[in-house]
């Protein structure tokens, strides 16, 4: 592939700056992510996740089995703060991180 | 182009309606998403990127890439390919980042 | 909101699945991102078949007419235009109207995501005017709108055959159908018959080398073992394949299995369609790239065994069934990807990936 080929359409990172971060030891996704920003835009490597999975499979000849899956957050595609922050009295945006939390006697565990 | 007569579709084009895109009046029909309305109007460019300024467009058309990411009725960011058009709207392309601050009354 | 069954995604699996859980009784909610019920059925003109038998042959959205047809005798809610945003501790969904986002508690959710179209990268891939294949099919057959007047198509599995003959349908020129590998991938060779007959090139061992334009695509190097050609087009439709859309199976803590023949990465999952999160079922491509017929068994199974879970029937008769349907899909699925499932099956119990999900 040209090295030039954009592969991360949202940041725009190219083949050669992903083949970068593999000739450095970077071996997953994530490693590519967080050097490069690839997957960081607002797809959140929808797109490019199967492209680089390639690059690292050509690039060190792991199986495409020994290269794990990205991690995917919510929210799991692109939403308004506005719609988040629910006017709701019995749920609410803040609710939401809270559970993430685990409370004991009023404090954070 | 709009397809007047689809080849296997017995449904037809629906109600007409007109929308603006940087000022301008154009036809669409209900049920269209707002991307493919303005390709009918033989308008692809959507907007730029943000690091190279190239131009985007869409490309997957079912609201996964972002590409097609455009102003409509003064919200930022939408993802125009799972807008349906409606009477009036304005839409503008996306072109750099929102403007975050913005001036507030006080209440 | 409570209901019993919450089903992520109605396309095809999903609505074969609600039928299952809706026409024994059970309360069941269907939460999809698009304004219409039928998911990649609606934007599908050419027939399918083989269908289970239940079914006789007939176009993608008539199809899925019928499915929405039968759903409306039973008890079952559509939430259409609303998506999943994530999940709560409790196992709620976080669901969003564009409004607000409010919680589903559901006994049982039967995940249907269906599948992603992966992207095939060359020099200005990124302009406007090159798309997937399947976004053109949704631009011809839900906007009613031409995708462009000359076309080249990359790649040349089924769906791009179909995408190819539709968009000739509609007035566009295509021009050539570039193929990386020797042969066509299509498994239907008609297809292949059907677009050299209409005066189609296919080239193959061939890639796009450039495309450039203005603002948009207008002209296109094509790669071939011998020469470079350049032809002047306005619209690339390519077809990097399918795979199974996860991130929802991610947020639930589901493991993962990798599996070629099925897409890549699947959810791991038993005959029952069950995943390894006790309330958590798999339905449709989400469980592996098959045909549209094997989509609707797949939800029909995962149906059966919510029922099965919820105690509307009884295990005997779910197992009858559900040999009746696992028979059918061996029958009615390509070979290879049936033979993949069933591989996928066996590593149950040892997936490659697990415990992936951090908040």
């Amino acid at each position: 592939m040209d090295k030039t080929t954009i592969i991360c359409r949202c940041e725009e990172i190219s083949c050669e700056e992903v083949e970068e971060v593999i000739s450095n030891g970077g071996r997953t996704f994530d490693d590519v992510k967080r050097i490069t920003r690839c997957g960081m835009g607002p797809c959140q490597a929808k797109i490019c996740t199967s492209m680089v999975a390639e690059i690292i499979h050509q690039q060190t000849g792991l199986s495409p089995s020994e290269i794990p899956l990205p991690r995917m957050r919510m929210p799991l595609s692109p939403i308004k703060l506005e719609t988040l922050g629910t006017n709701s009295t019995s749920f609410s945006a803040v609710k939401s991180v809270l559970d993430e939390v685990e409370i004991e006697e009023g404090k954070v565990r | 182009m709009h397809i007047e007569k689809h080849p296997v579709l017995s449904r037809q084009l629906l109600k007409p309606v007109t929308i603006y895109f940087n000022d301008q009046p154009y036809q669409a029909y209900t049920q269209q998403s707002v991307a493919a309305a303005l390709m009918a109007n033989g308008i692809k460019k959507l907007g730029v990127s943000r690091k190279l300024v190239q131009s985007r467009g869409l490309f997957c058309s079912r609201g996964r890439c972002c590409s097609c990411y455009m102003t409509i009725d003064g919200e930022d960011h939408v993802r125009s390919c799972m807008t349906e058009v409606e009477e009036g709207m304005r839409i503008y392309p996306n072109m750099d980042d929102p403007e975050v601050r913005r001036e507030f009354d006080e209440d | 909101m409570k209901t019993d069954v919450l089903i992520i995604g109605g396309g095809p699996a999903g609505l074969s699945a609600a039928i299952e859980t809706a026409s024994r009784g059970l309360d069941v909610t269907i939460v999809d991102e698009a304004s219409k019920l039928g998911g990649q059925l609606n934007q599908q003109t050419q027939e399918m078949r083989p269908l289970p038998s239940v079914y006789e042959p007939m176009r993608g959205f008539e199809l899925a007419n019928k499915l929405i047809e039968q759903i409306k005798d039973f008890n079952v809610r559509p939430l259409l235009k609303h998506r999943v945003v994530g999940f709560y501790a409790d196992g709620s969904a976080g669901i969003t109207d564009e409004e607000n986002v409010f919680p589903i508690k559901a006994k049982k959710i039967i995940v249907a995501s269906g599948a992603a179209e992966k992207a095939v990268a060359f020099p200005k891939w990124t302009m406007p005017g090159i798309m997937t294949i399947g976004a053109a099919q949704i631009l011809i057959n839900r906007d009613f709108v031409l995708p462009g007047r000359e076309a080249v198509i990359v790649g040349s599995s089924d769906f791009a055959m179909e995408t190819a003959m539709q968009l000739m349908a509609v007035g566009t020129r295509v021009k050539a159908i570039i193929e990386k590998q020797s042969e066509a991938s299509a498994k239907e060779q008609e297809k292949v018959s059907e677009l050299l007959r209409n005066g189609i090139p296919f080239y193959f061992n061939s890639f796009i080398k450039e495309a450039r334009g203005n603002g948009q695509v207008e002209q296109i190097d094509i790669e071939m073992p011998d020469e470079v050609i350049t032809l002047n087009v306005d619209l690339i439709c390519m077809d990097g394949g399918r795979m199974p859309i996860l991130d929802v199976f991610y947020q639930l803590g589901c493991s993962f299995g990798f599996q070629e023949e099925l897409g890549g990465w699947v959810p791991q999952y038993s005959n029952t369609f069950q995943t390894d999160r006790e309330d958590v079922f798999i339905a449709g491509n989400a469980a592996g790239i098959s045909t549209q017929g094997a989509l609707l068994l797949t939800g029909m199974i995962a149906g059966i065994s919510v029922s099965e879970e919820l105690q509307t029937i009884s295990p005997a008769e779910a197992n009858e069934m559900r040999e009746a349907l696992w028979k059918e899909l061996g029958l009615l699925e390509y070979k290879e990807v049936y033979s993949g499932r069933v591989k996928h099956l066996e590593n149950f119990t040892s997936p490659v990936l697990k415990d992936q999900f951090i908040s």
